[in-house]
């Protein structure tokens, strides 16, 4: 595959940088170079219409079918049910997946918005303790990065493992070293197993939201500080009315693509709490990927897999409304 | 004097949040080094490390397949990624021409979409292809290239666009007066001078294919099965042995963590493209 980028295009052997003949020699040098750009992008362009564009159009399609464990083997030609599957989420008392969607919604939200909110909290609060000159600083910086790197599979089985009840490391931290608790709290069942997906995360996550901020707080002109601190500004001041405002449009960016890959978590509930995280954890990702792949409802995945897409959508149009300024200042 | 004292206490802090931000690592490495008993009961002895845990891992999975599985796949995966990408970061760098924004705004889309939305019809896509023509892609290596490349060329895309907009136009031209042609110039001056962007490309598209699995949860059943299904494998059949399943989580994070620290320099400047405006 790799062979057929290499080969020229055969339009771009044959043109010239300067045609003498044609009356218009700017204009026919233009539509060169317009053509030889088409060349450039043709292979991305094709590999996104294909695996991009249209399973997204079939899969819009397939959420107004009936397909399910007995129409599978008709594939794209299961019979259409209309609006069904939508109204069998979204209004159906009766149906019994629509009280798992709902609760998959709240968790999706819950855990997205503490994900998030930590995640761009703690990286920006280290990237400030980062932005300062120390022995070593550049050694910090690049460790640091660190739990970047472990794989979100291997995040979920080694904090699965540090989350036992009886034998984890954080208990016997908590309970039998430090004694802030008096009881041993179950992590991986109940109430508290939201936090043992959102705290793991946050730690993967921390350090790509550090480097971000911390390009950002390097690219900061130093006068601006320096005249405030002159002026008898703080650093607290300092901070509320220089670096913030200009971190705006960094934490606008972080906060888009922050929400829409929590949105779409799937790996670490699926490894470290199993095919079904049970109704504390299940978010929107691991109930599609149990109700299509492992119940055969992939109409019901269809349709929750657009509700999910709409979704993002109303996200990035509230998120464009309420940045729009920073946008252009930045631009 | 008090200044220089929040100072001190400012390090101090620093290096505390490194050795908590550190210390689940530490625990993966040491765990590993521990034997399945000592794990199941807690007591563990820190100085005295063994390897068992890892020969034990070898013989109980067949983890060398998965391990052969990732490298393949991912290697492939990043490398057409990155070759597609620069093609066409450079069109958006270089070149005006209609569709160059909606191209961007296609690219952005891209990562609006659920996995689980076009994963369905993918899926369904490679059983009619198996069931209908010679066409192999359902659990090959193949698919999930195909299907990896597709993932990872948008986002590879912006990093390449970032990398040749740093490099001077007069280049390229001066070597069109040569005689060079579009695409020669391209090749020979434009490319190697964005090597570094290349590898950090490279590298990105690797470390995000290395952690994917929901598409290959879907699309492989038992010849392309890469780690994270190994360790998925694993943990469902052999849940107690836990020294080597933190053994394996160990031999899953080395490649992307060599990998990542032989590049780090140009990585970091790839993903903070955004944040400074270069």
């Amino acid at each position: 595959m790799a062979q057929t980028t290499v080969q020229p295009p055969p339009e771009a052997g044959s043109a010239r940088v300067l045609p003498s003949r044609a009356g218009r020699p700017r204009r026919s040098a233009e539509r060169s170079r317009t053509r030889f750009a088409y060349w450039l992008i043709a292979p991305a362009v094709a590999f996104m219409v294909l695996i991009h564009l249209l399973p997204t159009t079939a899969g819009f399609l397939l959420s107004f079918k009936r397909l399910n464990t007995f129409t599978f083997a008709q594939l794209f030609d299961a019979p259409w049910t209309g609006l069904d599957n939508y109204s069998g989420i979204l209004f159906d008392e009766a149906n019994p997946l629509r009280s798992g969607f709902f609760g998959a919604v709240q968790n999706t939200v819950v855990y997205t918005f503490w994900t998030v909110g930590l995640t761009l909290g703690l990286g920006l609060a280290i990237a400030l303790l980062l932005n300062r000159e120390m022995r070593g600083m550049r050694l910090v910086r690049t460790l640091m990065l660190t739990p970047w790197i472990v794989p979100s599979f291997v995040v979920a089985v080694l904090w699965q493992f540090m989350w036992q009840s009886d034998v984890g490391i954080i208990n016997k931290v908590l309970v039998d070293y430090t004694h802030l608790l008096g009881e041993r709290p179950i992590w991986l069942l109940g109430e508290n197993s939201m936090w043992a997906i959102v705290i793991p995360s946050v730690w993967r996550g921390i350090p790509f939201a550090m480097i971000f901020f911390l390009a950002g707080l390097q690219a900061m002109p130093r006068e601006l500080h320096e005249a405030a601190a002159i002026d008898g500004a703080g650093p607290i001041k300092r901070f509320r009315y220089i670096t913030f405002p200009l971190l705006r449009p960094l934490i606008a960016i972080q906060l888009l693509f922050g929400v829409i890959y929590a949105a779409y978590q799937f790996a670490i509930p699926y490894i470290m709490l199993g095919t079904n995280p049970g109704p504390d954890a299940d978010l929107m990702m691991t109930l599609i990927y149990r109700q299509s792949f492992q119940n055969n409802l992939f109409g019901f995945g269809a349709a929750a897999s657009t509700l999910l897409m709409i979704a993002m959508f109303v996200w990035v149009l509230v998120w464009y409304r309420a940045f729009k300024r920073d946008l252009e200042a930045v631009t | 004097m008090s200044a220089r004292w929040i100072n001190r206490g400012l390090d101090a802090l620093t290096w505390l949040v490194l050795a908590l931000m550190l210390a689940p690592i530490f625990w993966l490495v040491v765990s590993a080094l521990q034997t399945d008993g000592q794990l199941a009961t807690g007591a563990m002895n820190l100085l005295d490390p063994t390897f068992t845990a890892f020969t034990r891992m070898w013989d109980s999975v067949d983890f060398e397949r998965y391990l052969l599985n990732s490298l393949i796949i991912c290697t492939v995966a990043a490398l057409c990624a990155t070759a597609f990408a620069s093609l066409a970061g450079y069109a958006l760098a270089r070149f005006k021409f209609r569709g160059a924004t909606g191209l961007s705004l296609g690219v952005i889309g891209t990562q609006l979409i659920p996995g689980s939305l076009f994963l369905l019809p993918v899926f369904m896509g490679f059983i009619w292809l198996k069931q209908n023509t010679p066409i192999a892609l359902f659990d090959t290596h193949l698919g999930m290239i195909l299907v990896y490349t597709a993932f990872f060329t948008p986002v590879a895309i912006y990093f390449m666009r970032y990398f040749f907009l740093a490099i001077p136009k007069d280049l390229e031209e001066a070597a069109m007066v040569d005689g060079c042609t579009r695409f020669g110039a391209f090749v020979k001056i434009v490319l190697p001078a964005a090597a570094p962007g290349l590898v950090a490309t490279f590298v990105y598209a690797f470390l995000f294919a290395w952690d994917e699995l929901l598409f290959v949860a879907a699309l492989t059943q038992e010849n392309a099965e890469t780690i994270p299904i190994g360790i998925r494998n694993f943990i469902g059949n052999y849940q107690e042995r836990t020294a080597q399943l933190m053994a394996a989580g160990v031999i899953s994070t080395l490649p992307v963590l060599i990998a990542f620290f032989a590049t780090q320099r140009w990585l970091v400047k790839g993903i903070t493209a955004g944040a400074v405006k270069g």
